[in-house]
């Protein structure tokens, strides 16, 4: 502590003067963000004003930045609309469950196709790949019909049990991660008695935390929003999913669209995604130091 | 520490994971299975049949009047199926294919009547109608109705509902321009077509300032293949009407229907007193119509939009279609039928409801219950004219009369692949709209791929 003051009286003022010059690209830049993430957040403000709204004030043109009165109700009446705390939780757990599949059977898959040495391995590989390029509606009547001769037509299990079964593109993307883990970790884990399976869950797992959390969070997005397969397979209203509410405020081709409500839902459906990504994040930082590889 | 904490709860939660896949599976896989066991069994003679329909108020309210029907047909149980707009197509071919067709639907998605006829998708009513010794008179439905949805003397669907043509004019704005209201009268032959276009000019306002800038009239009358009827020009061969809705020759490219374009587009491109659909959908949205937003003086719009009027931020009345020289036919009739579909396993009960939701007193209890959707029933359309807060239901009814006898069945419901002739009219008439295209070196592409999807 002592020795600073004691450098002399010139290196202060070159000090001050480079922290200056240094500052002033910092604030330049700093302020350039500020302007850039507010011109990110503009959308995601009018989506919250507009929630806030009364139903005229939404149509007027152009429109207010701000609204005029402060319409709280508009959180209460979502729920009065839609049965949006049902279709909320039927989301969550459907969601929630896609997560946990897509991460354990894609897990498996992408591990044994990172570790494993096989004949035809890699056409295996490829033909798995190849589905990615099978658009869903061309699947859509041949697994509907599936389903349906096995009695699950309106309930949840068409929804959730594919994801049980891996995803071509989320078991590319571990197996491109594990294949990255050194052999040694997998060879000392033999040494010491280690099985596959054991390999899988206390190795593998554990060292690829930012694919898992990329993983998950694709699965949860995807089923989060998706609208077609819900649509074809629910058919009572108390087992919609969120996105299926959510179309049908704007269905009537007769009426001006509640765009209040429909801003209140997509304030609130933002919520687990945003979480989500928090915590996720937070892993992802986590899984690189841990590895301490990389 | 932490992290082995981590790797031993990983275990247990996978497995409870696991657990509560499985118990759900159980459950519910229990739960379908004795459904389907009462429905099908026969054993009781009770049946179920499924009524599908879109999500949205408008159409939903029919879930209201099942105690009633339940009451007077206790062998009868209905249930509504229901999927959001878009998806209303892509879910009942599913259901079609999947074996799991509901009983009774509406052309309520992109494919009209003429699709679901030409896929086979519908049953012949026409027996079960002679053995009913049903009457559309007893419903008071007129017989020209019928005929909308009969091919070749087959009855495959019975109209419900009956939207027009009708005019929508913003009153703020012809008070402000100083302008008289138009006639809501079909007969007066003082209201055409170009005097329509002078009104126009004095409220159009076009301004670098986005708040501004105001039009004066839409045109939006029926879809854009519709639209040259209007001046007179018939694009599709008259046997349309009549075999289900396979033309045997169009006439896109005859000298009538350009002209009959280049009219239209004229007030976009020329008079300058419409807008753009760029325009529109930057006041209004994808799907919005800038009329509601107060930007548009006249628009010539469905009937359907009066639904909204009570929320409108101004005072609108409605008017009729201008005259257009000794045009026949100046509105665009949109009528939907209840149809039942072949893969019904219940017919006779499904027609019983349908009978029911066609009862005067049904009808009109329906307009209340779905927010103003007007019925078919001329009894109960009486009601219906009163149901508009602000806007005189004289004018209402001298427009739905005048729509009627100067009306034609919208070509959404009798041409066949529809939702294909739409998409390309849309995607090809827009290089006319934005300048870049005349309607002379658009319209033979037009008539080349009508031809083809006709086809198809």
């Amino acid at each position: 502590m002592s020795t600073i003051p004691s450098t002399g009286p010139h290196s202060p003022s070159s000090k001050v003067r480079r922290r200056r010059k240094f500052d002033a690209v910092r604030v330049m830049s700093f302020i350039s963000l500020v302007i850039i993430t507010f011109l990110m957040l503009l959308p995601l403000f009018f989506m919250v004003s507009t929630s806030l709204k009364s139903k005229r004030e939404m149509l007027k043109f152009p429109p207010t930045f701000l609204p005029e009165t402060w319409q709280w109700s508009n959180y209460k009446d979502i729920f009065d609309t839609l049965q949006f705390g049902t279709l909320y939780g039927n989301s969550l757990l459907i969601g929630g469950l896609t997560v946990v599949g897509t991460l354990i059977s894609s897990s498996l898959a992408a591990y044994g196709f990172a570790r494993y040495r096989g004949k035809g391995k890699n056409i295996w590989f490829m033909l798995l790949l190849s589905t990615m390029m099978l658009p869903y509606p061309a699947i859509m009547i041949p697994q509907f019909i599936l389903f349906s001769k096995m009695n699950w037509i309106d309930t949840f299990l068409p929804l959730i049990v594919p994801a049980f079964f891996g995803s071509a593109y989320n078991i590319f993307l571990l197996r491109q991660f594990f294949t990255t883990l050194p052999d040694e970790l997998f060879d000392a884990g033999r040494i010491d008695g280690c099985g596959e399976f054991r390999m899988w869950l206390k190795i593998a797992l554990p060292l690829s935390g930012p694919a898992l959390a990329t993983v998950a969070i694709f699965a949860f997005i995807y089923s989060w929003n998706d609208l077609l397969t819900p649509v074809l397979y629910l058919s009572s209203s108390e087992k919609f999913t969120l996105p299926v509410g959510m179309a049908s405020l704007t269905s009537s081709r007769f009426r001006i669209p509640p765009w209040h409500l429909l801003m209140v839902a997509s304030v609130l459906a933002m919520v687990p995604i945003v979480t989500l990504f928090a915590i996720a994040q937070k892993r992802f930082v986590e899984g690189i130091v841990l590895t301490g590889i990389k | 520490m932490n992290k082995n904490r981590k790797r031993k709860t990983l275990v247990p939660m996978l497995a409870t994971v696991m657990f509560i896949v499985l118990a759900l599976s159980g459950c519910s896989g229990g739960k379908s299975a004795g459904e389907t066991g009462n429905g099908g069994s026969g054993k009781g003679e009770k049946v179920t049949i499924t009524h599908y329909t879109i999500d949205s108020e408008d159409r939903t309210f029919i879930e209201k009047l099942i105690p009633d029907f339940e009451k007077e047909h206790p062998n009868i149980k209905v249930k509504i199926e229901k999927a959001p707009y878009e998806q209303f197509d892509s879910k009942l071919q599913t259901l079609i294919a999947g074996d799991k067709s509901p009983d009774v639907t509406s052309h309520y998605g992109y494919g009209g009547f003429a699709e679901y006829y030409n896929k086979d998708m519908l049953l012949d009513l026409t027996d079960i109608i002679k053995e009913d010794g049903f009457k559309a008179a007893d419903y008071s439905i007129s017989e020209d109705l019928m005929k909308i949805y009969t091919v070749k003397d087959h009855t495959y669907g019975i109209p419900v509902n009956m939207y027009v043509t009708l005019m929508l004019y913003n009153k703020d704005m012809f008070d402000a321009a100083g302008l008289p209201y138009p006639p809501s009268d079909y007969e007066d032959k003082s209201w055409t077509f170009d005097k329509m276009v002078e009104a126009a000019k004095k409220m159009t306002v076009v301004s670098d300032d986005v708040a501004k800038t105001q039009y004066g009239v839409d045109f939006t009358w029926a879809e854009r293949d519709m639209r040259p009827l209007y001046f007179g020009a018939q694009p599709y061969s008259e046997d349309t009407w009549t075999n289900g809705g396979v033309p045997s020759a169009t006439h896109f490219d005859s000298p009538e229907v350009i002209a009959a374009y280049n009219k239209l587009f004229g007030l976009i491109n020329t008079e300058k007193v419409s807008p753009s659909t760029e325009w529109s959908k930057s006041v209004a949205g994808q799907n919005g119509d800038p009329f509601v937003a107060g930007k548009i003086g006249m628009s010539v719009t469905g009937s359907w939009s009066l639904a909204g009027a009570n929320d409108f931020p101004f005072k609108i009345g409605v008017a009729a279609v201008p005259w257009n020289g000794d045009n026949k036919v100046r509105s665009t009739l949109f009528v939907d039928p209840l149809l039942i579909l072949k893969g019904s396993k219940h017919p006779k009960e499904a027609f019983e409801w349908i009978k029911f939701l066609l009862k005067n007193d049904i009808q009109e209890k329906s307009i209340d219950l779905s927010g103003g959707t007007p019925p078919v029933s001329t009894k109960a359309a009486e009601t219906y004219y009163k149901h508009f807060d602000g806007i005189d239901p004289a004018d209402i009814k001298n427009v739905y009369e005048g729509g009627v006898k100067y009306g034609f069945e919208s070509y959404n419901h009798l041409v066949t692949n529809y939702s294909q002739i739409n998409d390309m009219f849309i995607n090809e008439m827009q290089p006319i709209e934005t300048g870049h295209k005349t309607v002379e070196e658009v319209m033979p592409i037009i008539q080349k791929k009508i031809t083809e999807i006709i086809k198809r």
